[in-house]
């Protein structure tokens, strides 16, 4: 057993609490692993500690865990379903498969890759369930079942906000969202993950267990069906 | 550069996707032309209208609801313990088949085919030190490329490790032989030693007249790390300057793009036969103009002055 693991016998609880203070200053929710190189390097030790502490039955340390890639799975799954409840389904069966596995992660790849295979494969089946009842429909459903109209939404909260120009992006969002529906899921979410979360190709390649070669022809057709049905926009 | 392999690249251009290389000669044949110039400006104004629909941030109390429940769910969630990693559902395995024929084809295939994992059984003597008491299979010169994985059966000292291992090989043949020539252009491309590279180049250099060992060497000239591996490709590939556009072509990227001035002034060289093409013509007038060597600037007015006057 590594000399690390042997390190990490403290409470996890004091141990959060302990660095909360640095780690808020250099790990926010928001930030990319790729944008920040130290905060990635010290994120990576911490989530080896963190594993290890989580395959002992640890489950503090495995919430812990949670903690540093919840927001990001919560905003694919939402973009993805365009549901809170079903995002809130997503996110409870992804990391509750974690949970449960979190005995066969073998450091083969990174904690991030391996999450965020789980919560791809997740939204993958559920994009493939899901049914467009009209092909440019634009109504889709919220967290309570209710169905409302994509055009209605995102509604701009900023004082002084240009009304037309918040009208004029809340169409090319539901333009858009319609044109999404039309391609297949995995095209899909090659450039959902690359266009909306930045995420390099390699990578992308790796969460959905594919070649980064595979990755750019895939979002190569994507962008192509994306054009053709958005011609008319400029 | 083809105006169709742009096109197929455009869109990783504009996601920052391209090597630094194929961003430089993309930039260069969009300034010489106009219609793939259009192409990349729609796919700049298309990409500028997508990113201003962006992925909404969920909010703070959908994400502190969802913690929330999972923190419930996880108070009666079992993690899986060693043996349930042995166990087989079948119903999710079912599940996941039917969305994934190709994947269980090539489950089965892997199932049945030859691997290359040996796996070792080592149980503690009394001295404390490890003894091999059962081998799969070994071969005389075999070493170890990789470790996949190590398991400790729990309640025992039965260790279990799982790992790849290199085997070398020998193959004599003549440079006409299939095999000969798949592993001159495997090394000409792929091996890490650049003297086996250059060797490789050398050898091939021999059959310029196929195809697949004319793509070879292009790729090794505008490639390769090694200054004497991309001048020993150039020197091969000479000879096809005038019948081959793609040979033309890798030739002007090197003069244009070389980082060695010894493999820039050979492709200068090698290009004199086709001196008065079009694109040959125009490359020469900027370097004659702009280049930062004074050599290839003064060689570049001596070739145009040369060249007859276009009407």
């Amino acid at each position: 057993m590594p000399a690390d693991a042997w390190a990490v016998a403290l409470a996890i609880g004091e141990l959060s609490h302990s660095r909360e203070s640095d780690r808020a200053q250099r790990l926010s929710r928001n930030q990319h692993p790729a944008r920040d190189p130290m905060a990635a390097q010290e994120r990576r030790i911490d989530d080896t500690m963190l594993i290890r502490e989580a395959q002992r039955g640890n489950r503090a340390a495995f919430e812990e865990l949670v903690r540093h890639y919840d927001h990001a799975v919560l905003r694919l799954a939402l973009h993805l379903t365009g549901s809170e409840h079903d995002a809130q389904d997503v996110y409870q069966d992804a990391f509750l498969k974690a949970y449960k596995n979190i005995g066969n992660f073998r450091f083969e790849c990174s904690f991030y890759t391996w999450i965020y295979r789980i919560v791809t494969n997740l939204c993958l089946d559920h994009l493939r369930k899901k049914n467009v009842r009209k092909e440019d429909s634009t109504v889709t459903k919220d967290a309570d079942g209710g169905e409302f109209d994509l055009l209605d939404q995102l509604a701009d909260k900023r004082a002084g906000a240009n009304p037309e120009r918040d009208l004029m992006r809340r169409q090319l969002g539901a333009r858009i969202a319609v044109a999404l529906q039309k391609l297949t899921p995995r095209e899909r979410m090659v450039f959902e993950l690359k266009h909306y979360h930045g995420l390099k190709l390699r990578t992308v390649g790796e969460i959905l267990h594919t070649t980064e070669e595979t990755a750019k022809n895939t979002l190569f057709r994507a962008t192509q069906k994306l054009r053709g049905s958005l011609a008319d926009m400029k | 550069m083809k105006c169709e392999w742009l096109r197929e690249n455009i869109v990783l251009y504009v996601y920052g996707e391209l090597p630094d290389d194929a961003r430089h000669e993309l930039e260069q044949h969009v300034a010489r032309c106009a219609d793939c110039a259009a192409e990349l400006k729609a796919e700049q104004d298309f990409h500028i209208l997508l990113v201003q629909d962006r992925a909404a941030d969920p909010t703070p109390n959908l994400l502190a609801a969802s913690r929330m429940r999972l923190q419930e769910a996880l108070e009666t969630a079992q993690q899986g313990g060693f043996f349930s990693r042995l166990a087989f559902d079948p119903v999710n395995w079912l599940r996941q088949v039917r969305f994934s024929p190709a994947l269980a084809s090539a489950i089965l295939i892997l199932g049945f085919a030859g691997g290359i994992g040996t796996m070792y059984k080592i149980r503690p003597t009394d001295q404390g030190t490890a003894a091999p008491i059962q081998k799969a299979s070994q071969a005389p010169d075999v070493s170890i490329a990789g470790i996949n994985s190590i398991t400790q059966e729990p309640g025992t000292n039965q260790i279990s490790i799982k790992y790849n291992t290199l085997a070398t090989q020998e193959v004599q043949g003549s440079l006409n032989d299939q095999r000969i020539q798949q592993l001159l252009l495997y090394a000409a491309r792929n091996n890490y030693n650049s003297g086996v590279r250059v060797d490789s180049v050398d050898l091939l250099a021999q059959k310029t007249n196929d195809l697949q060992v004319r793509d070879a060497l292009i790729y090794a000239l505008q490639n390769d790390t090694n200054p004497g591996v991309r001048l020993k490709s150039l020197t091969a590939l000479g000879t096809y300057v005038k019948d081959d556009a793609n040979v033309r072509d890798a030739i002007l990227r090197a003069l244009v793009n070389d980082t060695n001035s010894g493999v820039r002034i050979e492709a200068l060289r090698l290009l004199e036969p086709v001196e008065a093409d079009a694109s040959v013509r125009g490359v020469l007038m900027t370097l004659a103009a702009k280049d930062q060597s004074q050599y290839i600037r003064s060689q570049a007015r001596t070739m145009m002055a040369q060249l007859p006057e276009i009407d």
